[in-house]
């Protein structure tokens, strides 16, 4: 029984990781830009399938970089031809323009590679379990881990320790102000939307090794992203760390005792969040 | 250098549709100190966001160190090197001290932080603090820091005496003068008018969205009736029950 929930639990973790990552992006851009992207599961499906289609060419690690770089660039062009005409607009715009574009981005795939389910190969190394005791833990998923906590601590060492990430940060309460000082906003925001797309088309190549690629396979995962930056709280990067993690822990435990409850019970879990915590576990006083 | 700092004619400005500028024009001369006066609500802090590029103005002309800035975004005047200390400090509360003061662009020039952490020996005993766990006076001081990092050739300043409790507004003070003995041209939007024109070497003042005087610091320091006029929208108001608020 420990050995089932303790499965579970680290199941969990692995998905809530992923929601995290992909969450970390989507927090990025609605803090500083205001916008709510709707397309971030769309660029993770790109991210995805780009790896796929790169593989052949430049490996499972060439693709593992390449893929979200590329991601990235795509998104970076998308927000300067599209969404930056939208900033200091109501936000029912944005809102409009990215899920329209997550269709878009969606049935791209599905025109480009095919409706169906594609398989994804991870080197073999990673598939096997890493002992008989641990025979849930395949190398695979050890190595997503670590790769996503690498990853997590790069992000916030950059939004901690550099002169750009400060001025995001700084930015993501007062853009003004930071344009006063010298700062252009525009390149300001543009690169923030591509480091929030990167980390999109990162989860996405991850979650391919895992799940294989299907078209849908951005959508099925935004949702709870949204949920994990709700219950971490609006405005905060740890918050929405905390919040994927939290959620994926909580679904994993509730596979165990109850399957059929293991998704409906993210919401519950935001509901009672936001009764007893309205702004959130870690979210900023006042700011919504 | 040849040609003022910084030279406005003619601004229309509007917020929406309400006009707020009718035609402000002054100039700031190289190495000058000049204050910009007038009540609450008489265009002072929009004439200011229509030099550093944060409202527009419809119509009219700025000419900042020779180049027509009139349309130009905000960080390409701040790039020209001008230093604004916005109204309310305007401090990013989320970072610390030290942070806050990495924001600006990096302007080549004699200010840097060890310097700025000299003239302001509080920040740096404070430099790991974040930005709202700050005094007003200290906030303040990080506001006018800031914008000495960007190594300003001309420094503008909404109101920096806000709220202020005296001594901090005589430190505050000593900092604009500090500021002009480097070099640096100021325009200084202020409340307390007798201490705006005991440092300034000339004076506007500002009405309902005109200039409605302009002209030496010092004579307007010594046309009592008219600082008081001025000066009176705190204590000496109690004295002329009837006059009209802005």
């Amino acid at each position: 029984m420990t050995q089932l929930i303790l499965f579970n639990v680290f199941n969990g973790l692995i998905i809530g990781a992923f929601y995290a990552l992909m969450a970390l992006g989507l927090s990025l851009i609605l803090n500083l830009s205001g916008v709510i992207n709707f397309a971030h599961g769309g660029f993770l499906g790109i991210g995805a399938y780009l790896a796929f289609t790169l593989m052949p060419f430049v490996g499972f690690w060439g693709a593992l970089i390449l893929a979200p770089l590329a991601t990235a660039l795509l998104g970076i062009v998308v927000e300067r031809v599209l969404i930056n005409r939208l900033y200091g607009r109501d936000p029912l715009y944005s809102l409009l323009l990215t899920f329209g574009l997550a269709y878009i981005l969606e049935d791209g795939t599905r025109y480009v590679w095919g409706p169906s389910t594609l398989p994804f190969s991870v080197p073999t190394w990673m598939l096997s379990p890493l002992s008989n005791e641990f025979f849930f833990l395949t190398g695979y998923r050890l190595f997503m881990v670590m790769l996503v906590i690498v990853v997590v601590a790069a992000l916030f060492l950059l939004l901690g320790y550099t002169r750009l990430g400060m001025r995001i940060r700084a930015g993501t309460l007062d853009l003004e102000t930071v344009s006063v000082l010298g700062v252009n906003v525009r390149i300001l925001r543009n690169l923030n939307f591509g480091l929030g797309i990167f980390l999109a088309g990162l989860a996405g190549v991850l979650a391919a090794g895992m799940l294989g690629l299907q078209p849908t396979m951005g959508s099925t995962l935004i949702m709870p992203s949204f949920v994990a930056i709700i219950i971490g709280g609006l405005g905060s990067l740890p918050g929405t760390l905390l919040g994927g993690l939290l959620i994926g822990a909580a679904s994993g435990i509730t596979v165990v005792f109850w399957p059929s409850a293991s998704e409906a019970v993210i919401y519950v879990l935001m509901g009672l969040v936001l009764l007893v915590r309205p702004r959130g576990l870690l979210g900023e006083e006042g700011r919504f | 250098m040849s040609g003022p700092a910084l030279a406005a004619e003619g601004l229309q400005t509007y917020y929406g549709k309400s006009h707020i500028l009718h035609g402000v024009g002054l100039e700031v001369n190289a190495g000058e100190i000049v204050t910009l006066l007038g009540r609450n609500g008489a265009g002072k802090t929009t004439t200011l966001r229509s030099l550093v590029g944060l409202t527009r103005a419809r119509d009219g002309a700025v000419r900042i160190f020779g180049q027509a800035t009139t349309d130009w975004p905000p960080y390409r005047i701040a790039g020209l090197g001008v230093g604004y200390v916005p109204e309310g400090r305007r401090i990013f509360p989320n970072l610390t001290v030290e942070e806050n003061l990495k924001v600006p662009v990096e302007r080549p020039g004699e200010w840097t932080l060890a310097r700025v952490f000299d003239l302001f020996p509080s920040l740096a005993q404070r430099r790991g603090n974040k930005g709202r766990q700050l005094s007003g006076g200290e906030q303040e001081m990080l506001a006018i820091a800031r914008a000495l990092l960007l190594n300003p050739r001309l420094l503008i300043l909404d109101e920096p005496s806000q709220g202020l409790a005296p001594l901090v507004v005589q430190e505050v003070f000593r900092v604009v003068a500090t500021a002009r003995g480097s070099g640096i041209s100021v325009l200084l939007v202020e409340q307390n008018v007798r201490a705006a024109v005991a440092i300034a070497d000339r004076a506007y003042v500002l009405d309902d969205g005109h200039v409605v005087y302009s002209g030496a610091a010092a004579d307007f320091a010594r046309d009592e009736a008219r600082v008081r006029a001025l000066a009176g929208a705190s204590a000496e108001d109690w004295h002329q029950p009837g006059a009209a608020a802005h």
